[in-house]
């Protein structure tokens, strides 16, 4: 990467975070202000026998002591609901809250969470997903039948959820396939790491709260505070400022109540700021670990026909959205493959670590990193070229996926040929070095989403939406929409968003679905004002509104462009008026019908995917033989992502993509004590990847008509490059030693171990 | 607390007289304060002002480095990258451009850390440490001041005033390399430097090797020299030194590594110092750091 | 630090102001430019000095202001983020890591932008890989470093001619 032209992209919040005039939550103090800090368990799991919070409440300078008997008893979780904001009678993770303290100062609140004395009865760990699973394990819930799940989808005593995904007939199809080949695959938990650690303020005033938060999902949280502290939605208001990264890690209702219940409590607004160590260890969102056991049967000729996979998901303590990681790592374990008969039993599984949630493409790079190592078993199996076995039984246009779906235009097959080019797979490479190819996939998520868009008096514009931007820039996006329905421009809409009292509802930073969904609540409130604006132009210009163009900033009537008048003088006029709004939502693009075929239990609804996103990473990777030291050189990746709206934002989502896709690969786990403990919690120890480690990286999209995706065209981006960069380098590590690395992150220790 | 900034040696003596802990550029001590292992002394004397500390020179031939000098000097100094490349080696690998802007010699020195990356670089030249207290100078070789992980021999009231180096002779070359599982911001998992002087045929006439990370402290690799003498820089001599920093490492396993796999790395890190070290001192030019220039693990 | 009581007078010059300050030996430097001198811009993204978030200039020279006593900066020049712009005018590195599409979440920015600015100070025309190991001691988890290098690059060049 030796260019220096830059290309224009101009984000609306740029200015603020170049100057470091921009907010983050952490920057927000208000007068009055206490400093919260929280007690936790400590121990991976226990019986709390005794919670002394005396000498913490005597202590000048400490406004409240909050445990569980101090809030509302909920139970409370987007799928089980299996916990609640203070542990009660157990603690099941050591991140888990089980106090909180405001303070004049943090010291003084840190003395305070420090002479609170928990006397526990240890409970045995669940300290490993499989023997979680074995008979007579110890239950990380033993009261889980009152938490109303329905009990199919439990097979085994620590199941939280379990999915099946069954298409023809697997066993039938293995015992006839000419090659079988099995392997086994352990990936590590791993972590979000948003380099910005979380921060929560609370203020109240009367009856109603308010809570800056640094969270991607404004009205998750708004959401939960109403749950747990059982209030009506339009008493609490939630604001996000500048938000410093999530991946993921964010998503989900945190510690906004805990702080809303400290500031209530001390008739004080209360901040919250995590150090890093306890942004690794208290959120419930970390990356999954997961074992997958594959098996896949071949003809001769090459062709897969069938798959079984088993596959377990450490759950941890408490289930957030996890529950569709069962199915979703089904998906991700079956790959963008033809595969006619197909098994796949998935264990979403309760252990005493912290918990999972969705972090950036959630259970894929672990899937893909297994499901693509093992297809280059597959190919040796039959003497193939991995790039020819790919192209012969990966899907294309108008093909029947794993589960039966049938894909409309999909670019798959492009991009294995362009990412295998641009990497110049194939050409003579020094003996330590080796090319690894990978497909992998993603859906895109439709749902309910809205915005308004005002233009005042002066003809400029503001989009209030209730989307949320985490850096990616798909907030950012937004205005190119509005000015493109309008004929301005896009730097002629300042936006007005992450405030949950301002906008309408969004789902949030999550699942890549900023542009899908609300980009489409935006080209729809823009076009309520165009109409609008065309009414008034067509009576100003006495002409039909139907034949009035919005272009260059003015109406003008088509086939007559001198008689025009300028947007802004439409917008004066309608200043002393109508007043120019629009809203909008958009109605979502049909799901694809859900059950082809499949019998699933536990169905979470993706194993069917709308605008699914497809691509295929090629990383050219060094290996020093003698210490295991894996270094990715090159990552060339090509993807089907429907059109690019924003090519600098696009670029800069498979950048980072791939990028933390090789710390997944080599360097990022998260390793446990015997007794439950996370051993790295701490930059130094769980490793990123620095600005020297980062390979050169080259991009092709393959910009195909997807039937179904969200505004012009466009499909989800921001998870999509996360997905196949480890599968790539695992392949290629693999190539150099002769054998693949069955543990995720492939460290350089396993590496040398596996050589 | 008390907080005191000396601008000269005799006043950093005084406040260590009166129980005062140095501090240079407390990429040691605030930072493991900060991550709460450890709060700061109660009384602390900042002694980077001192201009006397920052002085390098040469001495008997040798050189004498203050132990104010930081890593970003020591990795571009000509004195130090020409004569004593090894320890140029180490100061590039510490940390980033900040750490290495404000950390020192001297701070890197007695902070005693067994995975400190200038330790076994000083070890092979044979450096001893000039102390310095109110009732006078003393120097101390290497492996009796190190005395276990973050312990040393100093007296309380002991500044660390320089690292004197002997002259290394005619055709002599040093290295230092270290494993590292990615390019920047790491910190030894294991690692070797060498000194070797060639004969005038560029045999080995003699080596040193002191191995990082593997014992409680830095530790020297007895019988190198031997091993050695009289043979050409090739593959079967690395072998032998292979054999003999693997042997008499001790290391433990933990997060960073196994045992058996730090023992097996040191030996090859040992392995390409050796060979590193020999081809500078037959006068080939391998810029500093050696991980880079060599493409050494990550560092390629 | 809770039981410190003992205060050190001092006066701490940012961005070429003077603020005379009272405080606790233990406090760190970013800790006090964030509250009592009032400038956000440095950040806070780890316990262990690892990340970069909090990079300021000391005297030109990049340090981790998480990691150093503020009464130890006391006589030096301080600079950060806030103290690079001109008037209403962006530093070019600024301008420029906009223009690249180098800041997605903005979190490492500050501290990135500092490192930039004491890599071309030292150096005015590194090298791609000099960048990098320059960039190195700050951590961004969102661009992959690839579009923050380009507009080093575009400032060097910028700044040459
Ligand atoms: C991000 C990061 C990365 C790092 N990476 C590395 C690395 O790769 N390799 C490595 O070896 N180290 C590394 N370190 C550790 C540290 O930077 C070095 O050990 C550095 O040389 C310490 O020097 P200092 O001046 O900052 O020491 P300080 O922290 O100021 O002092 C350290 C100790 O030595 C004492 N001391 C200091 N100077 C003297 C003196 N002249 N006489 C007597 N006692 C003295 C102090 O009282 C204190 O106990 C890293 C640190 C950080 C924060
Ligand atoms: S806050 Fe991370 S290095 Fe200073
Ligand atoms: S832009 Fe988000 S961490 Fe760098």
């Amino acid at each position: 990467m030796t260019t220096t032209e830059l290309p224009i992209f101009n984000r609306a919040d740029g200015p603020d975070k170049v100057t470091g005039t921009g907010r983050y939550a952490a920057d927000i103090s208000l007068t009055g202000m206490l400093a919260a800090k929280f007690k936790y368990a400590g121990i991976a799991h226990g019986k709390i026998v005794k919670i002394d919070t005396s000498a913490a409440s005597a202590m000048p300078g400490v406004f409240a002591v909050l445990t569980a008997d101090d809030v509302p008893d909920v139970r409370y979780s987007a799928v089980i609901a299996d916990r609640r904001l203070f542990a009660k009678d157990v603690v099941r993770f050591e991140g888990e809250v089980v106090a909180a303290v405001a303070a004049l100062t943090p010291e003084l609140a840190q003395a305070a969470v420090d002479s609170i004395e928990v006397t526990y009865e240890e409970l045995p760990a669940v300290n490993d997903i499989e023997s979680a699973l074995a008979e007579g394990s110890p239950l990380v819930h033993d009261q889980f039948d009152t938490y109303g799940v329905t009990d199919d989808t439990r097979m085994a005593a620590n199941d939280a959820y379990v999915s099946t995904l069954s298409f023809g007939d697997a066993e039938a199809a293995l015992k006839s396939a000419d090659i079988v080949v099995s392997g086994r695959f352990v990936a590590d938990a791993s972590h979000a790491v948003p380099i910005e650690p979380r921060a929560v303020v609370a203020q109240w005033e009367g009856n109603k709260v308010t809570v800056w938060t640094s969270t991607q999902v404004p009205f998750d949280a708004r959401n939960g505070i109403c749950e747990t502290l059982e209030m009506p939605a339009n008493r609490v208001r939630v604001i996000v400022p500048h938000l410093g990264g999530g991946f993921g890690g964010k998503c989900g209702f945190h510690f906004e109540a805990h702080i809303a219940a400290l500031a209530k409590a001390a008739r004080r607004p209360v901040k919250l700021v995590f150090s890093r160590m306890e942004e690794f260890l208290a959120p419930d969102r970390r990356r999954e670990g997961m074992v997958i056991d594959i098996t896949t049967g071949l003809n001769s000729d090459g062709t897969i026909v069938a798959r079984k996979a088993w596959i377990a998901l450490d759950n941890g303590a408490y289930c957030s959205d996890s529950a569709f990681f069962p199915q979703m790592a089904a998906m991700h374990v079956l790959g963008p493959y033809k595969v006619p008969n197909t098994h796949v039993e998935s264990h979403l599984v309760y252990t005493n670590h912290q918990p999972s949630g969705s972090v950036r493409a959630p259970t894929a790079p672990q899937g893909c990193w297994a499901v693509e190592t093992h297809t280059d078993e597959l190919a040796n199996a039959v003497d193939m070229d991995p790039v020819e076995f790919r192209k012969l039984n990966c899907v294309g246009t108008g093909d029947a996926g794993a589960m039966g779906q049938v894909y409309e235009e999909i670019a798959l097959q492009e991009c294995i040929e362009r990412a295998a080019a641009a990497a110049g797979y194939g050409q003579d490479l020094p003996e330590n070095e080796a090319i690894g190819l990978a497909v992998g996939w993603w859906p895109s998520f439709p749902g309910a989403s809205g915005s308004y868009i005002k233009l005042d008096g002066d003809g400029s514009g503001q989009i209030i939406t209730g989307a949320q931007e985490c850096g990616t820039g798909a907030v950012m996006t937004l205005p190119y929409l509005a000015a493109e329905q309008l004929g301005m421009q896009p730097e002629d809409f300042e936006l007005v968003y992450q405030d949950t009292s301002a906008a309408p509802y969004d789902t949030g930073a999550t699942g890549s679905q900023t542009l899908l969904n609300n980009g489409r609540a935006v080209q729809e409130a823009a076009i309520m004002i165009a109409g609008q604006l065309k009414d008034l132009a067509a009576e100003h210009l006495e002409a039909s509104a139907g034949d009035i163009v919005l272009a260059d900033g003015a109406a003008s009537v088509a086939g007559s462009p001198d008689r025009n008048v300028t947007i802004a003088a439409l917008a004066e006029i309608a200043g002393g008026g109508e007043l120019l709004i629009g809203h909008g939502s958009g109605a979502p693009p049909d799901y694809p019908d859900n059950a082809v075929g499949a019998t699933c239990l536990g169905d979470q609804g993706v194993a069917a995917w709308v605008g699914p996103q497809f691509m295929c990473h090629a990383a050219r990777v060094r290996v020093d033989r003698d210490t295991g030291v894996a270094r990715v050189l090159n990552v060339a990746a090509a993807h089907d992502n429907g059109t690019i709206i924003n090519m600098t934002g696009a670029t800069g989502q498979i950048e980072g993509g791939i990028l933390m896709g090789i710390g997944q690969a080599l360097t990022e786990g998260t390793q446990y004590s015997d007794s439950g403990k996370q051993l790295n919690a701490a930059l130094l120890e769980y490793k990123l990847q620095t600005s020297a480690d980062a390979p050169e990286i080259s991009i092709e999209f393959v910009q195909i008509n997807t039937p179904g995706a969200g505004p012009n065209g466009a499909k989800g981006l921001a998870e999509a490059p996360n997905v196949p960069t480890a599968a790539a380098v695992s392949c290629a590590i693999a190539k150099v030693i002769g054998e693949p690395v069955r543990q995720l992150p492939m460290t350089a220790e396993r590496v040398w171990k596996t050589a | 607390m008390s907080f005191a900034i000396a601008s000269s040696v005799e006043e950093a003596l005084e406040a260590l007289d009166s129980g005062a802990r140095p501090i240079a550029g407390g990429t040691d001590l605030v930072v493991g304060a900060r991550q709460g292992k450890g709060g700061l002394p109660e009384s602390i004397v900042a002694i980077d002002r001192i201009a006397e500390l920052a002085e390098i020179g040469v001495a008997d031939g040798g050189l004498r480095i203050g132990a104010g000098v930081t890593h970003a000097r020591l990795m571009t100094e000509p004195a130090v990258v020409d004569r004593y490349t090894a320890l140029a080696d180490a100061a590039a690998l510490v940390g980033s451009p900040a750490t290495r802007n404000v950390g020192t010699l001297g701070g890197n020195v007695m902070n005693s850390s067994p995975a400190m990356d200038t330790g076994a670089p000083l070890m092979t030249f044979g450096a001893v440490a000039e102390l310095r207290s109110t009732s006078g100078t003393r120097t101390v070789a290497l492996d009796e001041l190190w005395t276990g992980p973050g312990k040393n021999s100093s007296q309380e009231n002991e500044l660390c005033v320089a690292l004197v180096l002997p002259d290394l002779g005619e055709r002599a070359g040093s290295a230092y390399v270290r494993l590292e599982y990615r390019r920047a911001m790491e910190i030894a998992v294991v690692g070797a430097a060498a000194t070797v002087q060639l004969d005038a045929d560029g045999n080995f006439e003699s080596a040193r090797v002191a191995l990082t990370a593997v014992a409680p402290k830095i530790i020297e690799v007895s019988g190198i020299a031997d091993v050695v003498a009289g043979k050409a820089n090739d593959d079967a001599l690395g072998a032998l030194v292979y054999a003999q920093a693997a042997e008499q490492a001790t290391p433990i396993s933990d997060l960073r590594a196994g045992e058996e796999y730090r023992r097996h790395c040191v030996g090859v890190m040992a392995r390409r110092a050796v060979e590193a070290a020999a081809r500078r001192a037959s006068g080939e030019t391998i810029a500093v750091p050696v991980n880079r220039a060599l493409g050494v693990g990550a560092n390629a | 630090m809770s039981e410190n009581t003992e205060l050190e007078n001092l006066e701490l010059k940012v961005n070429g102001v003077s603020y005379p300050l009272a405080l606790e030996i233990d406090r760190n430097l970013s800790g006090v430019l964030r509250t009592e001198v009032g400038l956000t811009g440095t950040k806070e993204g780890c316990d262990d000095c690892e990340c970069g978030a909090c990079m300021v200039l000391l005297d030109g020279q990049p340090i981790n202001s998480c990691s150093y006593l503020a009464v130890q900066a006391q006589g030096r020049d301080i600079t950060t983020v806030e103290g690079l712009i001109d008037g209403d005018e962006l530093h070019p590195l600024q301008r420029n890591i906009l223009a690249a599409g180098g800041v997605q979440c903005g979190f490492c920015t500050p501290g990135m932008l500092m490192s930039a600015q004491a890599l071309l100070e030292r150096n005015d025309s590194p090298t791609e890989d000099e960048i990098r190991i320059g960039l190195s001691g700050n951590l961004c988890r969102c661009t992959g470093y690839a579009k923050i290098v380009t507009a080093v690059q575009a400032t060097a060049v910028e700044l040459r001619s």
